[in-house]
């Protein structure tokens, strides 16, 4: 195993070669091979070459002065003040050793010298591609799992102890239940590597049980990610309580700082949006149908599993109860769009996703079916501003065509499984026509507004 | 390898007489300006104090390296003060100094006195170089101490 590192003071006449010695020295006692770059006031020496990088397991900064870490991109880097060089080296090679190694340094040293580098996902979109990334194949294993289920029956998961209520707990209990805090996890991890994973998932599992989706989760991500970050960056510690950092004080105030973020800050605001469309819907009943039928499409796709799509589906759900079975039939319509709309785009035009979300595309038509909306997630989440609005627009269209179709549905879900019921979806075949029409143009739009993956 | 040029047998005190850190600086720098190494004492004295500030370069192991680089050196100089009873100089390990090198560097200084110096601070990180620091009683013994 060989390490490297740069010792580095403000005046780079004694710290910095102490602080090299004291590392050397305790390599050497250690048994392990270090090359030590002194920046000192006589310049630079024994400087680390891009041939040390690949060869190297970690690298350790113990400077009181700013390094750029640009070239070791890959490496994992122990930081510290030059002092500690000198009084516990032993610690950090230590540190050193045990650090894993975040990628293929040799990779990212080619590649960060090639010019397209310009075009690849970078900051903030770089993050929300990561966390999406993991998100993708959670949400197709446990959407197809939600699907299966629906096979045995569209009540069939309601009858405990069965092969299709055990299904429904896989993937809607369990499965689609990681998603937002996995979302969040992975986004916060991608921005802070390992102290940024637990604040993540914590954030994103409020985000879950405040009702603010998967927007709710992204938000969640980026906060802990940065929280996490500033703190491992900025906030100094006494010597003794250093090691603790990782371990405890990182942890424990990203966490407590998000969880009261989102409690807070997030969760307020979500119930009162929730609460003002609810009451809103309420006074909608007697409007016009087709623009109730718009209005509660829209809301539909809006978020996915957030306030504004909760806020639809529970008033359709209760109109059910009065008999009431046109604006169901407009929510589920305007449900079943945004993946299947996805999945269609994803067929025509090839070339505006990347191979990963072609496949999940094909897991989005069978959610999409089946009434899952979430399978649409993924793509919402990895491209917010242009795939939701195009998305609302879709779903929209096709909830004003249920409407003005007069299509009623007697099941709160169920998706093409309901279809085959008879009777249980009344004016079936310009019900299927208005997914159709809403399922192409929400392709369309997509196609239109959405930008090539970068390569 | 030139130590004798930056470290003269005229800038070595075996027997600090200061308890202090401020007191154990003045009595280093005095012992500098007495050598005609500074053409403002008062000024390079400022510039260490306000390093200490930064962080004290008390860095443990009973060693205490003060240190400036201002114009107010003419030339680079080592001075080297040692304490047998040991001195409070808010070590990093709490320990208690014995060996002091107040390092002064002129504002343009040439690489060579740098070296130098950097080759001093990495041999004070042996054990076995501060141990016959500590116990040498002549300017030949510190010299020979370097010059393992």
């Amino acid at each position: 195993m060989k390490l490297l590192a740069i010792t580095s003071c403000p005046t780079g006449i004694a710290h910095t070669y102490m602080a090299a010695e004291s590392l050397q020295m305790a390599a050497k006692a250690m048994g392990i091979e270090i090359k030590v770059e002194t920046r000192g006031s006589v310049g630079v020496e024994n400087e680390i070459t891009p041939q040390d990088i690949k060869e190297a397991h970690a690298l350790i900064i113990a400077a009181d002065t700013q390094v750029d870490r640009e070239p070791f991109a890959g490496l994992p880097i122990i930081n510290a003040p030059v002092q500690e060089a000198i009084k516990n080296p032993k610690g950090l090679i230590e540190n050193a050793m045990n650090a894993k190694k975040l990628s293929n340094p040799d990779e990212n040293i080619t590649t960060s010298k090639e010019p397209e580098k310009k075009n690849k996902p970078s900051g903030p979109y770089k993050h929300l591609m990561t966390g999406v990334s993991y998100m993708i194949p959670l949400v197709s294993a446990g959407g197809l799992i939600i699907a299966l289920s629906f096979i045995f029956g569209i009540d069939a998961a309601k009858e405990k102890g069965t092969l299709a209520a055990a299904l429904m707990d896989i993937g809607g209990g369990a499965a689609f239940a990681l998603m937002v805090p996995l979302l969040a996890g992975f986004i916060a991890h991608s921005i802070a590597d390992r102290p940024g994973l637990v604040p993540g998932l914590v954030g994103g599992m409020l985000a879950a049980q405040i009702g603010s989706g998967f927007l709710g989760g992204i938000i969640a991500g980026f906060c802990a990610g940065y929280i996490a970050l500033w703190i491992r960056n900025y906030v100094k510690l006494p010597k003794s309580l250093e090691g603790l950092k990782p371990v405890l004080i990182i942890p424990f105030f990203s966490t407590l700082l998000v969880g009261l973020l989102m409690v807070y800050v997030i969760g307020t605001p979500v119930k009162a949006i929730m609460d003002l469309m609810t009451q809103t819907l309420k006074g909608m009943t007697s409007a016009n149908a087709g623009f109730l039928g718009l209005i509660l499409g829209g809301m539909m796709a809006f978020d996915m599993g957030g306030p504004i799509n909760k806020a639809a589906y529970a008033f359709g759900v209760a109109l059910l109860s009065s008999s009431v079975f046109e604006p169901m039939a407009a929510i589920m319509a305007a449900g079943m769009t945004p993946p299947l709309g996805l999945a269609l785009a994803t067929v025509l035009a090839k070339n505006k996703f990347t191979p990963e979300e072609q496949e999940a595309g094909k897991a989005a038509s069978v959610m999409g079916i089946s009434f899952i909306t979430e399978g649409a997630i993924p793509f919402a989440a990895a491209d917010p501003f242009r795939v939701i609005p195009a998305l609302v627009a879709g779903s929209a269209i096709t909830g004003a065509l249920s409407m003005l179709f007069n299509c009623a549905l007697r099941a709160p879900h169920g998706g093409i499984f309901v279809l085959l019921i008879p009777n249980a979806v009344s004016n079936l075949g310009m019900y299927v026509a208005a997914i159709a029409i809403g399922t192409i143009i929400t392709a369309l739009l997509i196609i239109l507004l959405k930008k090539s993956p970068a390569k | 390898m030139n130590i004798q040029e930056l470290l003269s047998a005229s800038r070595v005190k075996f027997n600090l007489t200061s308890n202090n850190k401020l007191d154990v600086i003045n009595e280093l720098i005095e012992v500098l300006n007495q050598d005609g190494k500074l053409s403002d004492k008062a000024k390079y004295k400022e510039a260490v104090l306000r390093r200490e500030k930064e962080f004290s370069t008390g860095i443990g192991m009973g060693i205490a390296i003060p240190h400036a680089k201002d114009s107010s050196v003419k030339e680079a100089a080592l001075t080297l003060g040692i304490s047998k009873a040991g001195i409070d100089y808010e070590a990093l390990d709490g320990s208690l100094a014995h060996i002091f090198f107040l390092i002064a560097v002129p504002a343009e200084s040439n690489d060579v006195h740098l070296k130098v110096l950097s080759y001093i601070s990495r041999k004070l990180m042996h054990q076995e170089i501060r141990d016959r620091l500590l116990s040498a009683t002549t300017y030949e013994e510190i010299l020979a101490a370097f010059k393992e």
